[in-house]
């Protein structure tokens, strides 16, 4: 293509990789690793919400307490992603969705194990504990047949 | 609070600039709104800059931004909304003007998004959620989040992939009347459908497109707008909103509150009605987007948006006509430019002043529609001829 201008390319590289605190919400992370699924219940005015966190947005309140999620959804919406980010480069197009927990928490996820044509908004999910490949775990809804 | 109005406007080029740095693209819509306002630089009280920023190589783009324009010692500083970023930066540049701080101010919106590749932008805008709930796990992109909204738009109201399609062809039809739009082409329904897809079911023509570029508005009071322009154009009221970081949180994925909220705050600053404006500016950053936006606006009932589209009453001589001139979607959306962008088009519009793409302007009034993120942010301004 003719016409592109000229530019300096920087010599300079800039890479990022930041250090997540996970201290105030590792119960999550604790009950993910042993394959089950809690999330944070205000101890004050009863808030349950997802993702969790340790004060209460609802009240204020600095006291939470952990209580089960629950695994069994309503899939609301999905989509596929196709054209995936730089960290995503490797990954095959991954099927994103939200779904909604018998508490009435929703939760964004991976769909794994499902095809585009096998999905339809209200399916029938469950959400399931996974490993990625590097042994780190996170969660994904799979269909219930 | 006093009233405010825009004096003076500027716009660059949208597309791919790689031929100009940060200062060089700003300049070019600063001097125009400068020379447009007729004001001198040093009347110029501050400069508020819209830019989200993270694709370009300076941390402080606001002080690039004034060296290179000459602009010395003035208050100074980047606002940051997202894809709202520009109608942010009007926001703060007119209540410094209302507060009665400053006589004349200047607000500018800009963004260089080219100097990354492209999937690094992607990265950057899929970042723009809840990161380690949509991003770190399930790589979310900035279309995977509409996609979303698409999906449960289409299943609610029987919304089809040509209803969103219909939009992308409006769009190239008036970005192709508009020389400073990034796409200068008309296309089909049929090209927009065999596009690729991108975040299935929004495919590459449902997707506004990666952009450089820069806009800017000159705001003065209401005693400086009588002496400095025979056209002013008042800011009649701001309204805005936000909603969750985490879609999940969210009740239903068929509309944005944050729209609602902020068009509901906006006219009743101004004292007006969705159905009194002459022109519109949607955030189309996806089409689903804009039908979405004609429902939480208000120009017609929840779910009857791709009808309204259908029916022809958003293009010049329907009911309210939307992005005359080519919208985010084919003008381009260079993210931090964005807002006052459209704040140029709407004031183009109500002067009378837009030649091929004029709609006809029987009330005055014109309304800016900015969104932020997913419905994250929202800014609606309602900008009038009648002070």
């Amino acid at each position: 293509m003719d016409g592109e201008p000229p530019t300096l390319r920087s010599r300079r590289t800039l890479s990022l990789r930041f250090n997540l605190p996970i201290s105030r919400t590792h119960a999550f992370w604790d009950a993910l690793g042993e394959g089950r699924f809690v999330t944070s219940r205000c101890r004050d005015c009863g808030w349950v919400g997802f993702p969790p966190q340790a004060d209460c947005p609802s009240c204020m309140g600095g006291s939470v307490e952990w209580v089960a999620l629950g695994t069994d959804a309503e899939l609301i919406t999905y989509t596929q992603v196709r054209v995936t980010p730089t960290s995503f480069v490797e990954s095959d197009p991954y099927i994103v969705g939200i779904g909604r927990l018998e508490r009435g928490v929703k939760v964004l996820a991976w769909v794994e194990g499902a095809t585009l044509d096998g999905l339809s908004p209200g399916a029938k999910v469950r959400l399931e504990a996974r490993r990625d490949p590097s042994g780190a775990p996170y969660y994904a809804f799979v269909p219930v047949t | 609070m006093r009233g405010v109005a825009i004096v003076g406007i500027g716009h660059s080029r949208f597309g791919r600039r790689t031929d100009a740095t940060l200062g060089e693209l700003a300049f070019e819509s600063i001097r125009e709104a400068v020379q447009d306002a007729g004001v001198e630089r040093k009347e110029i009280e501050s400069v508020t800059l819209g830019s989200a920023g993270g694709w370009y190589e300076e941390s402080l783009p606001a002080v690039i931004v004034n060296e290179y324009a000459g602009l010395e010692k003035v208050g100074a500083m980047r606002v940051e909304a997202a894809c709202a970023s520009g109608s942010a930066a009007v926001r703060a540049t007119y209540l410094s003007v209302a507060s009665g701080e400053a006589e004349v101010a200047l607000a500018v919106g800009l963004e260089k998004m080219t100097e990354v590749d492209t999937l690094t932008s992607v990265e950057l805008m899929g970042r723009a959620g809840s990161y380690l709930w949509e991003f770190e796990n399930f790589g979310m992109t900035f279309p995977a989040y509409y996609a979303l909204y698409a999906v449960a738009h289409m299943k609610r109201f029987g919304t089809t992939e040509e209803d969103l399609a219909r939009v992308a062809v409006k769009a190239h039809h008036y970005a192709s009347m508009n020389p400073l739009a990034q796409f200068q082409k008309e296309i089909t329904v049929e090209k927009a459908m065999a596009s690729q897809v991108v975040s299935w079911p929004l495919k590459l023509y449902d997707a506004c497109p990666i952009t450089d570029g820069s806009a800017a508005v000159v705001l003065a009071s209401e005693e400086a707008a009588r002496r400095l322009s025979d056209t002013p154009v008042w800011v009649k009221g701001i309204g805005v909103s936000s909603d969750s970081a985490n879609l999940s949180r969210r009740d239903d994925y068929v509309g944005l509150p944050a729209t609602v909220d902020a068009s509901r705050r906006a006219h009743a600053r101004a004292g007006t009605a969705p159905g009194e404006m002459d022109v519109a500016t949607c955030h189309d950053c996806f089409t689903i987007a804009e039908i979405m936006a004609y429902e939480d606006l208000g120009f017609c009932a929840k779910g009857e948006g791709a009808r309204l589209l259908r029916e022809g009453e958003t293009e010049i001589g329907g009911r309210i006509p939307v992005n005359v001139d080519g919208g985010l979607k084919a003008k381009g959306h260079p993210v931090g430019a964005t807002g006052v962008s459209m704040m140029v088009e709407v004031t183009k519009q109500l002067r009378g002043d837009a030649g091929r793409r004029q709609v006809p302007i029987r009330r005055g009034k014109g309304l800016v529609h900015n969104v932020g993120g997913t419905g994250h942010y929202c800014y609606v301004t309602v900008l009038s001829r009648d002070p």
